[in-house]
Formats: structure tokens, sequence, C-alpha cells
């Protein structure tokens, strides 16, 4: 799969994502599939950061530790960034007078890079331009060393500028017919310095730019949630702003709560009131709210978590990624009662997922956490547009028809003795016999009980819905990738890849690149997507077969691993994991498995 | 009084739930029961046409002593609770009941916010000044210097001025009664209802715990509380006013409807989404078109 990757690095508030930004909206104009990526510090202005794009005319879900094109708003990219430039790359800065240490430039020449320093402060004051022009500059310099069409970029900056007046729109033109113009001229010269991407392919051109957080706002507003709370946490955050935002549109009650506990309290109100609400937070928050989920649990409400990882333990590392909170999900709270945990991978089922989670917190009455992290909340896709026709609005045993309202007992509320543990719903204000939501341990209307015959029949009637719920959740996903370079010769699996959440864009990509050790050789990808009530047939079968199971993780312990174990007895020993705050990178992961992958005979 | 005949709605009865109360002999839970049934009543509020939500504490053994749609959460949490069910159909009152302890301490965060936010929601403060349920523990707002279960020295910190704080967050509806005067507390509780429309009404309820708390009895506050309306006090005087009446507790202490207002529009009427929406959120589950939204993502 041919792949080029450009990064952006400055200081924070420096413009490093609007460039970002606007380079990834022009590719896909273009014709191409983008993977944006950001690595940030937590503060506002000044730390370090940077906005990574790998750009493919094939599907792309990943990064590489290493990029085509290197572009340093200040000098320490140039110090941090310069090890990741390839063989052959590119480097742009504007640091006057910049010299890199002899033994540095030796390696640079060596490595055949090109370092090309870009005179902004020169070019806007030839021009008359305002220092914010310089992040059109730049862009101007990096479309053209892509080589990609000039008139493309003017007529994206056309819309995006447009409504704020011509002369504005003729200044940046300008600034950006400097840029090609000192691109040219730098390319005529000794070093080579234009990156080859493949020839374009339109079928990109009507997909989205999407972050893993717009995707997951538009599949929670499709799927009906009518309010939505939560408090400040990164990664959380951008989900949040996202509806928050929209809310003129959507007519949504959006509440930035006072602290997570009300976040989970204020969801829990409404959707016991019979809306549909959600609330979402990273793991310290996710922390606070645990008691509520309890309290979801033994009063059976319908409720959605959004738990959006980062490292931890403590504030950890804020603003970058892990899967360390799968343990937490599965196993939070105090008591024993029936949840679902899935989480989420791309875009694509960030906005498949929601309505789904909807579905069964109402079908099954009982807490679902949803799971994403950094790297797929704040990832850039490139989407198609979703097909509106799949999601289904199921509310369960919810009782709304007047006739059937008369026919209810106070008792059937908790009924225990409703198959599958799950029995009628209705709510507040339904002309029906009246029960009570019940905190402390009650029988069938909501009344306490404390006798031992009442807590054996409603702890069984509760966790009755775990077996409802496994039963109709689906089994992981197995992914393998048609290729003709992949000549599979026979039927049982050489390779089994196992894996949860984010990591699945970055094994798909590697799969796709077919890999000398994937050929002549059936190797897979089991995607886990439902995670509690873990489910385990199929891969107890799939790994009966398989010649070599490998777990991959963003965490330290392995903790889908280790839920497997203990629901099934397997322990997969071979573990590529990892827990530095970053995502799996392309060519990092490869190597991984490649080292790890046995030839047999 | 003249108690006014009713021939329509509920009546007591409505309420009745065959549950027998369990507090203690003459524990002020049980003014407060019969008070807000009898609001409810006298409201002509059907008993499915209403949500009542109880924190934990003795009043919250309360939430099956009843008949109507309720529920009984966590200790300290039950006002975002009941502002997540009213903001979801305003159509319903909702009234949110909790103690000393847990409004005062755990669940003083909710409390705070409840205010400034003003949700369009009831608070009954079951007031007994201590930890009932949990055998008589200090709260925030029993005596300084009084021996309590796990102080035998009683606090070193001194007693939270509640009306005072309660004041500082700038509250459109704040009344007090006492457990004992069950015809005015039933008044009370129906203004309070009735302020829903407005915001946040916060009832204080001084009530006897007989006990735990030895210092406010049942006797002390019979003493000490006059209705301060019947005495003239305008509840939509200056809100300076009405703290410091509040406040001073030193010689007697008064109850009734001590400040409202009603020009600051409730926490759903200031969100803009839902301005001239005829359906409530609760209305509204189904799927929604996002093809606008990726339009602009393309």
């Amino acid at each position: 799969m041919p792949r080029i990757s450009l990064k952006i690095t400055g200081a924070q508030g420096q413009g490093v994502n609007s460039v970002g930004e606007i380079c990834a909206k022009g590719l896909k104009h273009a014709g191409y599939c983008v993977f944006g990526y950001r690595e940030y510090m937590s503060l506002i202005k000044g730390g370090h950061s940077s906005y990574q794009l790998d750009v493919s005319d094939q599907k792309i879900e990943s990064n590489e530790t290493t990029v085509d094109i290197l572009v340093a708003f200040n000098h320490h990219g140039l110090e941090r960034n310069i090890n990741e430039v390839k063989d052959g790359g590119i480097v742009i800065h504007q640091t006057p007078m910049w010299k890199f240490s002899p033994e540095i430039q030796k390696t640079l020449t060596k490595r055949n890079i090109a370092v090309v320093y870009l005179p902004t402060e020169d070019i806007l004051k030839k021009i008359n331009g305002k220092p914010i022009l310089g992040n059109v500059l730049i862009t101007s310099v990096v479309w053209t060393l892509l080589g990609r069409d000039i008139d493309d970029l003017k007529g994206l900056v056309r819309a995006q500028f447009g409504h704020k007046g011509e002369e504005l729109v003729k200044m940046n033109f300008t600034c950006i017919d400097e840029g090609v113009a000192f691109t040219k001229s730098a390319m005529s010269g000794d070093v080579d310095v234009s990156a080859e991407l493949p020839p374009p392919k339109p079928q990109w051109k009507n997909h989205m730019l999407i972050t893993g957080s717009q995707a997951m706002g538009l599949g929670i507003i499709h799927a009906g949630c009518r309010l939505y709370v939560g408090y400040p946490m990164t990664p959380a955050s951008p989900l949040l702003s996202f509806i928050a935002d929209e809310q003129n549109r959507t007519g949504m009650v959006i509440k930035q709560a006072e602290d997570e506990i009300t976040a989970a309290q204020v969801m829990s109100g409404a959707m016991l009131m019979g809306t549909r609400a959600a609330t979402g937070t990273s793991g310290g928050g996710f922390d606070l709210m645990t008691e509520t989920l309890s309290l979801n649990g033994i009063i059976e409400n319908p409720s959605v978590f959004v738990l959006a990882q980062r490292p931890g333990p403590g504030t950890g590392l804020p603003t970058w990624t892990a899967q360390g909170d799968l343990l937490l999900a599965i196993g939070s709270s105090h008591g024993e009662f029936a949840r679902c945990v899935l989480s989420v991978s791309d875009a694509q089922d960030c906005f498949d997922l929601m309505p789904e989670a909807f579905n069964l917190a109402e079908e099954f009455q009982t807490p679902v956490i949803v799971m994403t992290d950094k790297q797929t909340a704040e990832a850039l896709f490139t989407q198609a547009t979703y097909d509106q026709k799949k999601a289904e609005i199921r509310r369960g045993k919810l009782v709304t028809a007047p006739a059937e309202l008369k026919k209810l007992k106070s008792t059937d509320r908790y009924d225990p003795t409703v198959k599958d543990g799950i029995s009628p719903r209705w709510l507040p204000g339904a002309d029906a016999a009246t029960f009570c939501s019940q905190g402390d341990e009650h029988n069938a209307d909501g009344t306490v009980d404390e006798t031992s015959a009442n807590a054996i029949a409603q702890m069984e009637k509760r966790m009755k819905k775990m077996k409802a719920l496994e039963r109709v959740l689906p089994e992981p996903e197995l992914l393998e990738v048609k290729n003709e370079k992949l000549k599979v010769k026979n039927d049982d699996l050489d390779l089994l890849i196992v894996s949860w959440g984010s990591n699945k864009g970055v094994i798909m990509d590697i799969l796709s690149s077919a890999p000398s050790w994937a050929r002549d050789r059936r190797v897979a990808y089991l995607h886990y997507t439902y995670l509690w009530p873990m489910k385990t047939a199929k891969l107890e079968k799939l790994m009966e077969s398989a010649k070599q199971t490998i777990l991959v993780e963003c965490n330290h312990g392995g903790q889908l691993g280790m839920v497997i174990k203990m629901s099934c007895g397997i322990d997969i020993k071979e573990k590529i994991l990892k827990y530095d705050g970053r995502p799996f990178f392309y060519d990092e992961l490869l190597s991984n498995l490649s080292k790890l992958v046995t030839r047999n005979p | 009084m003249p108690i006014p005949l009713q021939s329509t709605g509920p009546s007591m009865k409505d309420y009745h739930c065959a549950t027998q109360c369990s507090w203690c002999d003459g524990c002020g839970d049980y003014g407060i029961w019969t008070a807000i049934k009898r609001a409810l009543v006298e409201l002509h509020i059907e008993p499915t046409k209403t949500l009542m939500c109880f924190d934990v504490g003795c009043h919250g053994n309360g939430s099956d002593k009843l008949a109507g749609y309720r529920f009984h959460g966590l200790h300290g949490r039950v006002i975002p609770f009941a502002a997540g069910a009213k903001l979801s159909n305003m159509n319903l009152p909702v009234i949110a009941f909790g103690g000393d302890g847990a409004s005062f301490s755990e669940g003083i965060g909710h409390f705070v916010h409840g205010i400034r936010s003003n949700y369009p929601i009831t608070f009954i403060l079951h007031n007994n000044a201590n930890y009932g349920l949990t055998t008589g523990q200090a709260s925030s707002l029993t005596w300084q210097d009084q021996p309590m279960n796990t102080a035998p020295n009683g606090m070193p910190e001194h007693t939270l001025n509640s009306m005072d704080f309660v004041f500082s967050l700038e509250p459109t509806f704040v009344a007090r009664g006492f457990s004992g005067n069950i015809p005015q507390l039933t008044q009370i509780f129906k203004a309070a209802i009735e302020h829903q429309k407005h915001g946040f009404a916060f009832v204080d309820v001084l009530q006897a715990c007989p006990t735990y708390n030895h210092f406010a009895t049942h006797e002390y506050l019979l003493e000490k509380c006059y209705d301060a309306n019947t005495e003239g006090h305008d509840p939509h005087c200056e809100a300076a006013k009405a703290r410091a009446l509040a406040m001073d507790s030193s010689k007697r202490i008064a109850t009734g409807i001590l400040y409202q207002r009603e020009d600051v529009p409730n926490f759903y009427d200031r969100l803009k989404p839902r301005e001239g929406k005829k359906t409530q959120c609760v209305d509204e589950v189904g799927k929604v078109d996002v093809g606008e939204f990726m339009e602009e993502l393309v």
C-alpha cells in the first residue's frame, strides 16, 4: 500500500492544527484517503505539539513513526523531530540562521534529507501580509511539494474566508502564489524536494473528514438522544464540545455539570423519566461515576456512559492514549449487576454503535459503557457518509400504549419471575399503577425488602439479564484481507491476531500491505467490539486450529487477554503491549509482529 | 381553618400505601410525610403525575410509604437526579427530598449548583440537624459542642449557617417550616411545588429527631417557631431583608415563605434549543436525520 506522511510541528497556538486541517481537507478533495493524528501537551500555549497526516490512495487508518515531510514552525521541531524524517525526506523550517550540529548535518546528508529554509517573515513583509498569513504560506509550500494543483488550494481558501470579503481572499491568494514561487525555486536547485503521491482516486472526494468524537456525537444525535451532560475531561471533552456546539440545531438539552457525579446522576434521572440521555468522561471522571453506575444496576435504569481512555493512574498523561480501563469498565462499582461494555474502533462504529448502545440499555434496562480512547476520539478519519437506514430504535419492554398501561400492576415493575429477568418498564407520568425505582434491595413493586428469599430472587432476576445479553451480543468479528499477494493455501489459520478498540486501524493497514510473513499464509484479525459479557466461543474455535495467536493491546497487563482467560481459561501467551501514551504506529507494530511471527516450513 | 371541599382530583387515600411507617415515635418525618401528601392532594396532582425523588437517610425510608412514581437513590445525590428527570419532562412536578447530612456535606456541591442553576424542581430539606439513620453523628448543621456519636466532645468545627449560605447563592424561593405544624407546612409545600415554573424552590423543614437530637427538640421548635407571614412578612421583599430574618434564630425562628421572586427564568426556560418547543425530551426519542451535519463534513 503506497503511503506518505507529513508532520507539522510547533508551539501550541501557533497554527499547527489549522495547517494540518487545511492540508487534510485539500488532500481529501484531491482524491486521497487521509488519517490525521495529533500530539499535544496538557497546556494551552507554547507546548510542543504536532499534527501528522498519513496519506494514501487506499484506505488508511494508521500513522508511521517516520515522515516524508516535516514542517517545523519553530526550532524545537528541528531539535526534537529531526530523527523522525525518512531517508530522502524533506524538512521545511522558518528559523533564520539555523545550523544543525556537524554530527546531525552529516547524518542528514548521508540520509539524503533536504532541509529547506522558508523565509516567512521576509515574504510576508514583501507582500505586506499579517503574521497569521504564515499558515497559508506554509500550506501552499507543502501543497506544491506534494505536487497538488494550486487552484484546488485557492478554492479551499475561498470557501473558508470568502465570507470575510474579497480583499482578504486576494491577500491569501497572493500569499499562496509566493509560496508556490518559493517552492518552485527551491525545487529547481540541487536538492530533490518533491514527495511522490500515487495517482488520486475519486472515491475519496465525497467522503467526510471526521474525528472519532464528531462521529460519536453524530451517532448519539442519530440515536434520538435528547439530553447530554458532561464535565470537561480530555479526551471526552471534544464529544461534549461537539454536541454542545450543535445544540441549537438539534434542540437537545445540554448540561455542563459541576462534576462527574452530577453528570452521571442527571443522565440517570433523564433516562428514568424516559428520554434518551448520555454522559461521557475519561477514567478519573468515570471513577466518580461508578456509584451511580451501580445504582442504575439495582434500579434497572437504562443508562449510557462513554468512557474515553487516556493513560492513568492519577492524572497520568492527560492528552495521550491508552486502553488501560477495560478492567475498570467491566469491574468498577460495588455489588454485582448486569452491564454491557463495548468499544468503538473507528469513525464507522463510533457512529453505528451509539444507537446500539441506547438500544441495549433500554432492552436490558441496565448500564451500557461505550469505550473509546484518545486515539479514536481525536484522530481524523476519511469516512464515507453514514447509511442512515441502518440504525434501529429498540426500546425493549417499554410500555406506552394506554390499554397496556392500564393492565399493569405495581408488582410488574420488578417481577422476579419474568423470562430473562427483563420486566416491563413504564415511565413516570404514565396512567398506570405506580412503583418506586428503589436503590435499596426491593421486592416486585420497589418496596424495601431485606428478606433472604427476596434478596435471592431479585439478584437472580437481575443477573439473568447477563445471560440474556450474552445470547444476543455478536461474537467478535474475524477480519481478513483479500489480497492477490496473499494466496492462501489452507483453511486453517496460520496466524490469529486478537485485539480491540483503536488498534483495528493499524492492524488492518498492516494486513492490507501484505507483509512478507503473511504471504501464502492465512492470517486473520479477531476484533472484539463487545467486551462484556465476554463471548469466547468463536475465539476458542479459531484457536483450536490457529498455529499462532498474538494479543495486541495498548496497556501493560494485556487486559483483554485477562478477561478472555477469566472467561474461558485460554491464556494468549504471545502479547504485544504498549503503554507509553502513544498508539501503535504502522511501522512499529509491523516490526513487532514480524519479530514474533513464526514461519514454520 | 376552613378546609376546602374538593370534588375532583385525588384524595389522601390515593396516596395511601400499605407499607407501614418505620420511623421512631415522635419523628418529624411523620409530619412532613403527611403534609406532602396533603399538598399534592390540594394541588389536585394525581400520584401518577409526579415524581418524588428521595435521598438516603431516615426520610428516604419514606420512599415506599406512599403511592406515586418514586425514586430512592444515593446519599447526597438526589438533586442532580431530580433535575435530569425534570428537564426531560417539564410537565411533571418533581419533588426532591434530602436530609441535612447529605445536603450540607456529601452533596453540598449539588445543592449549590441546584440553586445556582435554578432548576425547576422543589427541594425539601429534612433538617433534624444530625445523621439519624447512621445513628446520630454530627452533621454540618449540628450545634457546635453537642456531644454526638463519633464526637463525644462535640464537633471541633463551627456549625454551618445554612440560611446565610443559601441566600448567598441567590435563590428564587426559600421557605422554612416545622414538622409539628402540618397545616402551615402543607401551604408551604404547595407554594414550593407551584414555584417550579419559576425555578428551584428550597424548603428547610426543621424537624425533631427524638432519638439523637437532644438540643433542637420538638418542644424547643414548638416554642421558638412562629409564622412570619401571618406577622406581615412579605416574601417578595429585598433578599437582604429576608436573609436577615432567616438567619436570626436567637430569640425566635421565622417560618413560612421567607423569600420568593418570579422574575428569574428557570434553567430550562433559559435553554435556547428548547425555545418554542411544544414537545418534551421524553416525547422526542426517535431517529434524528444527521444528513445536514454529514454534508458539512464532506
